[in-house]
């Protein structure tokens, strides 16, 4: 036991609670006034709730190897469609809610048309659906804000609403985080869904419906970011056809951060919470210390190359990784021959 | 030219990383080169010194094949530049056909490699290696060359080998086959536990002693599966007019408790046949197959889901193996639903499964939870093994399942596979070494052409009918 929880402290495992830590210590020194205070914890995560979301709905699809561009854009989809059922009908909340996260999930089915069925790369195919999707919401609202009294209803209080300290986009990160946790930690689909993404045609040959995984995956991802967008909606109080073209790049960085974190390489949810929060953690403590905007996405950049290196020698020890193998598709596990560069297996696989 | 042979797990691979700078030896180890005590780690590096050095010819080969040959040399060998950097191509086509002239291939030095033969790939390779050094110094290290070479092509690259010898090259062979050892080399060296065994000149050895050396103690050279002829009252399985890309209309049968091989070239479309049966749905085929006890229905090859084959794939790192996952992970890919069809995955029943089919396959391993990796290839085939077995397939379908196995465990392996056919499976083995279609199976088809041109069985089915069948010959009993 004690072994054990030797083993899930480690250093190795979750160096991000670590670097966490040393962090908190080092803004209470820098900006003892404002950072140290339950506030500033309250606005961390209150802040990072929805961004913590698009992050959480790119795991599943990372895992089984997919990427999934369009996130972003399914959340502006979701949230403008949403704010403008409600502002331009009758009809109940509820429903408006319903409407924009099936259109969320006809996106995620038309990723799993276009990258499983017409077999495009998921890198290129998602990043033409997320521009399709994007000129969708642009053509129907002409790039104008959709926004009216009736958004402060019942429509606000999805993200606004508090529930001891905390608003409830935090609470709905934390059970979508569970239910990712739970299927990939604790169903056969979970293994299975890691099965593909280290090694597609192994995992098919094994008798696993690929396919099926790597569509389900893309409607799943589309799914959670359509439930992200209409809070993000909510808590903006309008639809903006921009909404979410800031996620992309801070909920990827989430993501990869978080599978350096706890599970050994592989992309997993609580690295990921562990990855929005330290990221999250910094930003906000350089906000605080009045440090400007590039300030803060050089930290972002410093992490992500920090940790992802450190894990790669990690891994080099450990001789194994997910994340390397994902990074390098179907080419084979050992490269045996270190003067004479990847052979040929390892050129991406483009389908 | 020195052969170095032993077990996986012998430290053959570990023995050739070392020389090649991949692994750091440990203190305490010297070596010598020319006589001269040098480095380990200078040993693998080019451009140092008289130009003595170990070239590597890998066994995964090391090339690039989208590229042509004139590139993949210049990639070892370095770019023929202008002072602006730009590539002179003419210079460095010129520099290819020199490299090449000596191997007297023919073909196109501007196609891709992947247009050419697996033996014109491995002269590539050799070529590659051998570029720039003086010829009487340095040793070249090819390591199991053949192990992916169809027989006809084997012969090939040895003419080459024996004329690399006569120029003066010293020549590090690492084999598993036993036959290649005799044909080629002039001494032997037997690794065996990380411990040098003997080291002495192939003349005036025997092929028994040398797999007495291997194994430690007595073992048969030639195993043959015990097993019954299968009776020919039902088939399990019917193949009618298979039709693929290198097949042309193959028809056979499967019977219960049968294991059949299929021998032939990969032109022949030995390769692609187990594929067709198993995993057709993307391939642009044509066939019919059925299962006379499921449905008499001929179902179309394509739109055929496979249920009750199982396929183990040719190539265990690309297709076999999922290199990041453990032991367990690997063995009970294809039993999940045994253990949660749908909702939580029991971890209790998965471990006692993964514990008892490590125990069946006799896989050495510190655990279920090691890393596939940290197993030799042919532990790592055995957990492939498992992983087919446990889902009580009607048909197996075996590609190359020994292809990097040592001889100990290959009979492991044999035995494992006839005991399950004792008890009812069918088996269809596709193989490359003649070897295992001796040792395992009770009936082989041939192909030729991409159709099935002869059936051996019984007293019939050795090595020698069989590669006087796979030559193209008329075999001598046609069915």
């Amino acid at each position: 036991m004690t072994d054990r929880l030797k083993n899930a402290l480690s250093v190795g495992k979750i160096s991000g609670l670590y670097v966490l830590l040393a962090m908190i210590v080092l803004f209470s020194i820098w900006v003892p006034e404002t950072f140290p205070k339950w506030d500033t914890a309250r606005q961390i995560l209150n802040n990072n709730a929805i961004g913590a979301m698009a992050g959480l709905a790119l795991i599943v699809p990372l895992a089984a190897g997919v990427f999934d561009i369009s996130v972003p854009y399914v959340m502006t989809l979701s949230g403008v469609m949403c704010a403008y059922t409600v502002v331009n009908t009758d009809l109940p909340l509820w429903l408006a809610v319903v409407i924009a996260m099936s259109a969320a999930i006809g996106v995620g089915v038309i990723n799993g048309i276009v990258v499983v069925v017409l077999k495009i790369d998921s890198l290129i195919g998602t990043l033409a659906t997320g521009f399709l999707v994007q000129a969708l919401v642009k053509w129907r609202t002409g790039s104008k804000v959709v926004t009216s009294g009736e958004l402060a209803g019942g429509f606000s209080r999805i993200a606004r609403r508090q529930l001891i300290d905390f608003t409830l986009p935090v609470f709905y990160t934390l059970i979508v985080a569970t239910v990712i946790w739970l299927l990939l930690e604790h169903t056969a689909t979970g293994r299975r869904i890691y099965a593909t993404g280290f090694n597609r045609d192994a995992t098919r040959l094994a008798g696993v419906r690929t396919e099926r995984i790597r569509f389900g995956a893309l409607v799943l991802s589309s799914t959670i970011a359509g439930f992200a967008g209409i809070a993000l909606a909510s808590q903006l109080g309008s639809g903006l056809s921009t909404a979410g073209d800031s996620y992309l790049l801070g909920a990827f960085a989430a993501v990869f951060l978080g599978a350096t974190q706890l599970k050994n390489g592989r992309f997993n949810a609580w690295g990921t919470m562990i990855g929005v929060v330290l990221l999250g953690t910094g930003t906000t403590g350089l906000g605080l210390a009045n440090q400007p905007q590039w300030v803060q996405d050089t930290f972002r950049g410093v992490v992500l190359i920090a940790s992802l290196a450190l894990t790669g020698l990690q891994v080099r020890k450990a001789g194994a990784s997910s994340m390397r193998s994902w990074l390098r598709r179907g080419s084979p596990p050992e490269p045996t021959n270190p003067d004479h560069g990847p052979a040929a297996a390892s050129a991406p696989s483009t389908t | 030219m020195h052969a170095l042979i032993g077990h996986n797990g012998s430290g053959k691979s570990t023995l050739i990383k070392v020389l090649a700078g991949y692994h750091h030896a440990d203190p305490g180890a010297s070596v010598f080169l020319d006589g001269q005590p040098t480095t380990f780690d200078s040993l693998g590096h080019r451009g140092h010194g008289s130009g003595t050095r170990l070239n590597f010819v890998h066994q995964d080969l090391g090339l690039v094949l989208e590229l042509d040959t004139i590139d993949n040399l210049a990639l070892h060998g370095g770019f023929a530049r202008t002072r602006l950097g730009r590539v002179r191509w003419r210079e460095q086509q010129r520099r290819a056909r020199e490299l090449m002239a000596p191997f007297a291939v023919g073909f196109d030095i501007h196609q891709p490699l992947s247009k050419v033969t697996p033996v014109e790939r491995t002269i590539v390779a050799v070529a590659g290696a051998l570029q720039g050094w003086s010829s009487d110094h340095g040793v070249l290290v090819l390591d199991e060359p053949t192990a992916v070479l169809p027989p006809h092509e084997v012969g090939r690259l040895f003419e080459i080998i024996r004329g690399l010898r006569e120029r003066g090259a010293g020549i590090l062979y690492v084999s598993h086959r036993l036959d290649e050892v005799f044909e080629l080399a002039d001494r032997v060296t037997v690794l065996r536990g990380g411990q040098r065994v003997i080291a002495r000149p192939v003349e005036g050895l025997t092929k028994q002693e040398l797999v007495v050396h291997m194994l430690g103690d007595e073992a048969r050279a030639h195993y043959r599966a015990d097993l019954a002829p299968a009776s020919k009252a039902s088939a399990v399985l019917e193949v009618r007019g298979l039709t693929g890309r290198f097949l042309r209309g193959a028809s056979f049968a499967v019977y219960p408790g049968e294991v059949l091989g299929v021998a032939g070239l990969p032109i022949d479309g030995r390769d692609e046949l187990p594929r067709l049966i198993t995993d057709a749905r993307r391939a642009a085929v044509a066939g019919s197959v059925r299962m006379p006890d499921v449905s008499t229905d001929w179902v179309d090859v394509d739109s055929w889901r496979g249920d009750g084959l199982v396929i183990l794939p040719p190539d265990r790192a690309r297709e076999g193996i999922l290199s990041p996952m453990s032991v367990g992970e690997n063995l009970s890919l294809s039993s999940l639903d045994r253990f949660g069809p749908t909702g939580r995955l029991d971890k209790a029943a998965e471990r006692e499964f993964v514990n008892e089919w490590i125990d069946r396959m006799t896989v050495i391993t510190s655990g279920p939870d090691a890393p596939i990796t940290t197993l030799s290839g042919g532990n790592q085939q055995k957990v492939l093994f498992g992983r087919v077995l446990a889902v009580e397939p009607r048909v197996l379908v075996m590609c190359e399942p020994t292809a990097g196995v040592d001889i100990g465990a290959r009979q492991a392996i044999y035995e494992l596979v006839a005991e399950q056919v004792r008890q009812g499976l069918s088996v269809i083995v596709s193989s490359s070494d003649v070897g295992d279609l001796e040792a395992l199976c009770t009936r082989v088809i041939v192909l030729h052409g991409g159709v099935v041109v002869g059936e051996l069985e019984g007293d019939l089915l050795n090595e020698h009918e069989l590669l006087h069948a796979m030559e193209g010959a008329e075999p001598e009993v046609a069915a």
